[in-house]
């Protein structure tokens, strides 16, 4: 048996960790986000509807595909990519360019798809040819994307009763449409990467580069695959901003980037690789949309939510610090 | 013979710097305008204004020099010293931050190069621009008459969409259009008035716009005010979102989504500024006369302004006969010079 064999069909420890390693983080924030729904019901019962699951799953939804994606990189050792924003509004713009065309939905999602897919691949020339850092590269690839985007339109909005119009507007079973995609991707990334051949090698990357390399993995191949991958989920994502979003512009998607990077961190997902269980997204991705919401029932303006979430980002990035210190022999 | 050879390279020699002396006098003598646009990606209307006054500066044979003011004040100054070095005749600015524009008055009074300021007064600039209290007042009147008609004054909510980064604008704006609604329906209690941060965008407005819904679940009888048509617009798409879409009426500023085939329901009405026009009045009234030598007097304040800017409230309805922006620009270089969009667009001028 090669060792390539070997290590795509016995786990490694690094998977068994991605699998099971994620239920102390877990508990906490599912208590964390009882804490908090409990403490907003007992001050105002009236969070208890069906409107404050509605707004909760909206604002879950578009952060937690995009969540997906920031978590592969991370997961795989690409620290961040902060392009997101650039990559979504460049597939959301071709969701509404192909929408205003007519063709059909499928045509679009796979349009915006597509769109996000090049963009990951735009990153991935740079960083895995040019062997540049991967967040200076992706903060430098948001600038020039904005900016050319900027050239290129001002304002840009699906048509009115166009099909991705209507499923931004749907509710399925009590709950936003564009909710129940993002949680089956959660799910269904959540048991894949660590059961599939491309899923352990992205860990085993992310985990430890020289000791991946030495088995064989090609780490270009790997990364290469990530960006393009996260690129992916980016893509998607566009289709359920530009469905709900209504008009906006190059810098619309700019807010999203605290929130998703707090999302995965908060997860569990180590930025620096090799560690993470995709499920736990629910939960933390859960938690910081339930904030700004029970600010605003608690009476407090929503724009002091940006104080908690940096609160929260700085814990959550002390954590991760933390927890890669004591992994450090 | 080599006399004669001496004198032809002489020539030669002398002819490209006779060119260069003679264009440089001509350009010495062409007038230069600066123009630094306020560089927010927010709004199409602020690339719009240096396309217009490109197009213009064009059309009188004048240099024109453009720069972003990326919507930061620091840029903004900076901007200013770029103008002076360039040895511009005069500048038009819009500075939506306008915190450093004491200092760009200082700028440019130093250099002896008059400066004029869109919508945002400054007491050194020429003010050009809209009476943005008046058109919120009046924006809010004509909101308060559709709620008095449909709902006898008894709304669930007046819902505020704020802009708090354009500063005193947003005040006057949005805080004008609370004011409207009160002078058409003055017994609505205070507590019905409520407001949420929205930035002017649509996008960034949604999920701000959904708490503020979620929290108040037994309002069926919406009204939204707003900085402009993107942020009343966010609070429009969030109640879609939420299934309460038939509870809320929604009047916006600057007629920026009350045009086109796309246009939402409940929008139902706006203020049109015509914002991309502006630069017909500057010209006009002030740039014109400094390029033609008689440089008017400073007139800063918006009460008695350099050209005052007209408000152009329309419904819904009304806006149908209003060309989108892109078709407005075109029509509005098309027109004799000094012709406004007000005078070109607005349905119901008086």
């Amino acid at each position: 048996m090669s060792v390539n064999q070997a290590l795509d069909t016995a786990p490694p420890a690094a998977p068994l960790k991605v699998r099971f390693g994620g239920l102390g983080t877990g508990l906490i924030l599912a208590a964390v986000w009882i804490a908090l729904i409990v403490a907003t019901g007992l001050y105002r019962p009236d969070f208890f509807a069906q409107q404050t699951l509605l707004a909760v799953a909206f604002t879950m939804s578009i952060v937690g595909v995009l969540a997906i994606g920031q978590g592969i990189i991370g997961m795989s050792g690409g620290f961040i990519d902060l392009s997101q924003p650039a990559g979504l509004i460049s597939a959301s713009l071709v969701a509404v360019r192909l929408s205003e065309a007519g063709m059909p939905f499928p045509v679009v999602i796979l349009g915006a798809i597509l769109t996000g897919m090049l963009w990951g691949g735009f990153n991935a020339l740079i960083i895995v040819f040019a062997k540049l850092n991967p967040v200076i590269v992706t903060l430098a690839t948001n600038f020039i994307g904005l900016a050319a985007l900027y050239l290129v339109f001002q304002l840009a909005q699906v048509p009115l009763n166009s099909d991705i119009y209507v499923f931004g507007r749907q509710s399925w079973l009590g709950l936003p449409a564009i909710f129940w995609p993002m949680l089956a991707l959660v799910l269904i990334v959540g048991f894949l990467v660590p059961r599939t051949r491309y899923g352990r090698r992205m860990i085993a990357v992310g985990g430890n580069r020289a000791a991946a390399k030495a088995r064989g993995i090609s780490l270009r191949a790997t990364r290469f695959a990530t960006f393009i991958i996260a690129g992916g989920f980016v893509g998607f994502a566009a289709v359920l901003f530009a469905g709900t979003a209504g008009p906006f512009n190059p810098s619309s998607a700019n807010t999203l980037q605290l929130n998703i990077i707090a999302g995965v961190i908060l997860a569990g997902i180590s930025l620096s690789g090799g560690r993470g269980n995709f499920w736990m997204l629910l939960l933390s991705i859960g938690f910081l949309s339930t904030i700004p919401t029970s600010l605003v029932f608690f009476g407090l303006s929503s724009d002091t939510q940006s104080i908690f979430q940096g609160i929260i980002l700085i814990i959550a990035v002390s954590i991760d610090g933390y927890r890669a210190l004591r992994r450090t022999p | 013979m080599h006399t004669m050879k001496r004198a032809i390279a002489v020539m030669a020699l002398a002819t490209p710097a006779v060119l260069g002396f003679v264009g440089i006098a001509e350009a010495q003598d062409k007038f230069k305008l600066g123009m630094a646009v306020g560089g927010n990606t927010c709004c199409e209307w602020m690339k719009a204004q240096g396309d217009v006054a490109r197009a213009i500066a064009e059309q009188n044979g004048w240099d024109y020099v453009e720069l972003s003011n990326n919507n930061d004040p620091a840029t903004a100054l900076k901007n200013a010293q770029i103008f002076v070095q360039e040895g511009v005749d005069a500048v038009i600015q819009f500075n939506g931050q306008p915190s450093s524009n004491p200092a760009i008055s200082a700028v440019m009074k130093q250099a002896n190069i008059p400066i004029v300021t869109y919508d945002i007064a400054d007491p050194g600039m020429y003010f050009v621009g809209i009476d943005n209290l008046g058109a919120g007042i009046a924006g809010g009147e004509a909101l308060g008459k559709i709620i008095k008609e449909k709902w006898n004054c008894e709304p669930d909510l007046v819902i505020s969409s704020e802009g708090a980064g354009a500063g005193i604008v947003n005040e006057w704006r949005t805080g004008g259009m609370r004011t409207g609604v009160k002078n058409i329906c003055p017994d609505i209690p205070a507590e019905k008035y409520v407001s949420f941060e929205g930035s002017g965008d649509a996008a960034v407005a949604l999920q701000p716009a959904r708490d503020l819904l979620a929290a108040n679940p037994n309002a069926v009888k919406m009204a939204v005010v707003g900085i402009n048509d993107g942020g009343v617009l966010g609070l429009i798409n969030a109640a879609e979102q939420l299934g309460r879409a038939d509870e809320v009426i929604g009047w916006g500023q600057d007629g920026a989504f009350i045009t086109g085939d796309n246009v939402n329901p409940h929008l139902v009405g706006s203020v049109f500024y015509f914002l991309e026009g502006y630069a017909v009045y500057a010209v006009r009234d002030v740039i014109k006369p400094v390029a033609d030598g008689n440089t008017p007097p400073l007139k800063a304040d918006a009460g008695d302004p350099a050209s005052k800017v007209q408000p152009c409230p329309v419904t819904a309805e009304q806006a149908k006969s209003v060309p989108d922006m892109p078709e407005r620009v075109a029509q509005l270089l098309a027109a004799p010079a000094g012709t406004t969009a007000y005078d070109l667009f607005c349905p119901n001028k008086g």
